[in-house]
């Protein structure tokens, strides 16, 4: 059966599953999980630790470590006139997909980095898989130009040169190229390949606001700062316009002032690359800040979906009201939420918060609460409201 | 840029490496008396007869620092002094007489190591936990506890005693005849690359043949000893950020195992390279002794043995730090290639 996506919405997550098989027994980490994304809005994921954030966004990039498994379910991504689900795809789409559609930034910038390569070597990756044909052709653009004003013997050098990057940018597979790639002098004609990307690099730089980005380029992971690092990673992300940032709590290891430059960065980006963002995070003020939708997740479920005003004006689940309650603010009693999050090992029957939470019935303990609209675009999964 | 003034710093630690290596070896030889250290530069039975001059020659008798100092002259002249036991002579010449036997089996040996104990261990860490894995596992161990000597008695047993097909020794008696009797010229000493440099394959052939058993009972452990490191290694940084980020770009399985996780697993892999082959190099004694190779190895087994010769161990033991620091040096510079974290510090 053709699964469809409305024209409006960029990515469709229904009713995922996953699973990680351990040795201590099948931890349900994601128990059916849906999500909708609008095209070119951010919509905040929001949790505690171990609350399947993090395995929901790997999971739409179809890259769940293992032992997990993703159950069943679909993930519709929006592809112009039809769907694709993504987790119907074979591996060769996917790596097509990552990087270019969908990309990630991760929570660790340091850790994300290889510690072996420079910047220019990782971002330049991305753009060598997904642009490879448009570096082509400034490089072609390039020889045009220098073509005229050679002597005879650059003018050979040249036109040998440009053949090699029309087949480059036709038949980039071809096992001619990749022989003529391993010869060594000769293979000296990827060096404008190399200035190429390299510009680009320094350009997406400076767009992330990076200073002195021309040097910058050439350093190893461990001579950049945390903030800087963050920089590249999420460069590295953008670096081929994705339609869909997943933002796995990309500003957690950073200090605060940084924190605030990197949302301020990520908010001007999406406005001007028109992509849209999951943001998984834990921290509300966050969310407040760069969010349009937010969705909370407890335990492997969606509890509650709305937009961010509505979330913090008007919270409807039991668990929403205990999380923005457990906000310390000055002049109010701080209050946690008693008890403890569940070990998806062995999850609570019924509402999976039922155990913790304030208003808990006895139905709760039994029965799986359905997803009930109480408002236009304002879901929650409890049995206090009825479909 | 950084990494040549790596390479430059490196090599000026060489000196000051190399000049303690030389203290530590004189201090040891200080042991003995000056009638004992005289022995070093002895080459016939008169001047046997005649200590004293020698003693006096060498400054055998005066304060350490001069001692040092003529010794390591001498040194730095070649003269490392002559060999009482056969094969008589100055030891420098004998070192460099025996060295080909011992560098042939290391050039074949060292890679075979290197390369098959990579790529054994990528695998096996790649396919975690499925067949392929548990075989290279169960087999390195089998491998790792295999003695080489064991091995090479075993190996000399089916494939000499038994089979028939190949004997101790560099060379078949003929070819061993052959390359001594001219117009055959020994060009390098190297028999596999003078049989091709004179133009007589079977030369080269029979030689390859000869290593086929030394170098199979040489590698069985050292391969596996590469591939356990290889495989934790590996297994680690596949584990790291990095690895799902790559993913993430959207590069194949290929790459990310190839180019972001193989190349940070290989810094440990490194070091254990660096001294297996230093080790091979500087003679396995055990191995050329069981196959009969006129290498360093069995060279200095021979000198050590009762009653030593003093000039022949001191050369070898001098022979064989120096390499290693070489090596060493080959190590680090391989270290900061591959690291640029290192280039720093």
């Amino acid at each position: 059966m053709e699964k469809t996506i409305e024209s409006g919405d960029l990515l469709d997550v229904k009713d995922l599953y996953v699973n990680f098989y351990t040795y201590a027994g099948v931890v349900e980490a994601i128990d059916g999980v849906s999500l909708l994304l609008k095209q070119g809005e951010t919509l905040g994921l929001v949790g505690e630790t171990g609350c399947g954030k993090s395995v929901t966004s790997l999971s739409i990039i179809v890259l769940v470590p293992p032992p997990g498994t993703i159950e069943k379910g679909d993930i519709l991504l929006n592809a112009g006139d039809k769907a694709i689900n993504l987790l119907k795809q074979n591996d060769r789409t996917l790596m097509n997909i990552r990087g270019k559609d969908i990309s990630m930034v991760f929570q660790d910038p340091r850790g994300a980095l290889n510690p072996v390569y420079t910047v220019t070597q990782q971002v330049g990756e991305a753009l060598l898989l997904h642009r490879r044909e448009e570096m082509c052709k400034r490089v072609l653009q390039n020889l045009e130009r220098d073509i005229p004003e050679a002597n005879t013997l650059k003018r050979f050098i040249y036109n040998c040169e440009k053949k090699i990057y029309e087949k480059m940018m036709n038949k980039p597979k071809s096992p001619s190229l990749r022989t003529l790639s391993k010869i060594p002098i000769i293979n000296r004609y990827q060096g404008r390949l190399r200035n190429e990307i390299r510009k680009e690099v320094v350009e997406l730089l400076r767009i992330m606001k990076i200073a002195d980005p021309e040097r910058v380029v050439d350093m190893y992971p461990h001579e950049l700062s945390g903030g800087m690092a963050q920089r590249v990673v999420i460069a590295m992300a953008l670096s081929c316009n994705p339609r869909l940032l997943l933002a796995d709590e990309p500003t957690t290891n950073l200090d605060v002032t940084i924190q605030a430059q990197i949302l301020l960065l990520i908010r001007e980006l999406k406005e001007k690359m028109k992509s849209s963002i999951l943001y998984v995070t834990h921290d509300l003020g966050v969310v407040a800040e760069i969010c349009d939708r937010v969705a909370v997740m407890y335990a492997g479920n969606v509890v509650e979906v709305a937009d961010t005003f509505t979330i913090f004006k008007k919270p409807s689940h039991p668990y929403t009201q205990d999380l923005l309650a457990a906000i310390p603010r000055p002049g109010k009693e701080f209050k946690s939420i008693r008890g403890e999050v569940p070990a998806l090992i062995s999850p609570p029957k019924g509402c999976r918060y039922h155990p913790r939470c304030s208003k808990a019935m006895p139905t709760c303990a039994l029965v799986k609460p359905q997803v009930a609209e109480i408002e236009k675009g304002h879901l929650v999964m409890c049995h206090l409201y009825k479909r | 840029m950084g990494m040549r003034a790596y390479i430059i710093r490196r090599l000026l630690l060489l000196i000051p490496t190399i000049i303690g290596v030389t203290l530590l070896i004189f201090s040891v030889v200080q042991v003995l008396s000056p009638e004992q250290r005289a022995a070093l530069y002895i080459t016939s039975e008169q001047q046997a007869d005649d200590i004293d001059a020698i003693i006096e020659k060498y400054h055998l008798r005066d304060p350490v620092y001069i001692q040092y100092f003529v010794w390591i002259t001498q040194v730095l002249q070649g003269n490392l002094g002559y060999n009482v036991k056969s094969p008589s002579g100055r030891v420098l010449q004998n070192i460099i007489n025996r060295a080909p036997a011992t560098i042939e089996l290391t050039i074949i040996a060292a890679p075979v190591i290197i390369l098959s104990g990579i790529a054994l261990g990528v695998t096996s860490a790649v396919h975690r936990d499925k067949l392929i894995d548990h075989v290279t596992r169960v087999t390195s161990i089998i491998g790792w506890s295999f003695p080489s000597f064991w091995l090479g008695i075993l190996l000399l047993a089916i494939f000499y005693a038994a089979l028939g097909w190949v004997g101790p020794g560099r060379l078949n008696p003929d070819a061993s005849v052959f390359i001594i009797t001219p117009p055959f010229t020994r060009y390098t000493k190297l028999n596999t690359i003078d049989g091709l440099l004179n133009g007589q394959l079977w030369i080269t052939v029979d030689a390859l043949k000869h290593l086929i058993l030394p170098v199979a009972s040489l590698t069985v452990q050292s391969i596996a000893l590469i591939v356990r490191v290889m495989r934790s290694s590996m297994l680690e940084a596949l584990t790291k950020g990095y690895i799902v980020s790559a993913r993430a770009k959207g590069l194949g399985q290929k790459e990310v195992i190839n180019k972001h996780a193989r190349r940070n697993a290989l810094i440990p892999v490194v070091t254990l390279a660096g001294m297996l082959s230093a080790g091979l190099l500087t003679g396995v004694v055990i191995t050329e002794t069981i196959f009969s190779i006129p290498g360093l190895g069995s060279y200095a087994a021979h000198m050590a043995l009762p009653p030593p010769d003093i000039a022949g161990v001191l050369g070898f033991t001098l022979f064989t730090g120096v390499l290693f620091v070489i090596v060493n040096l080959i190590v680090d510079v391989a270290y900061a290639y591959i690291d640029p974290r290192i280039r720093l510090g």
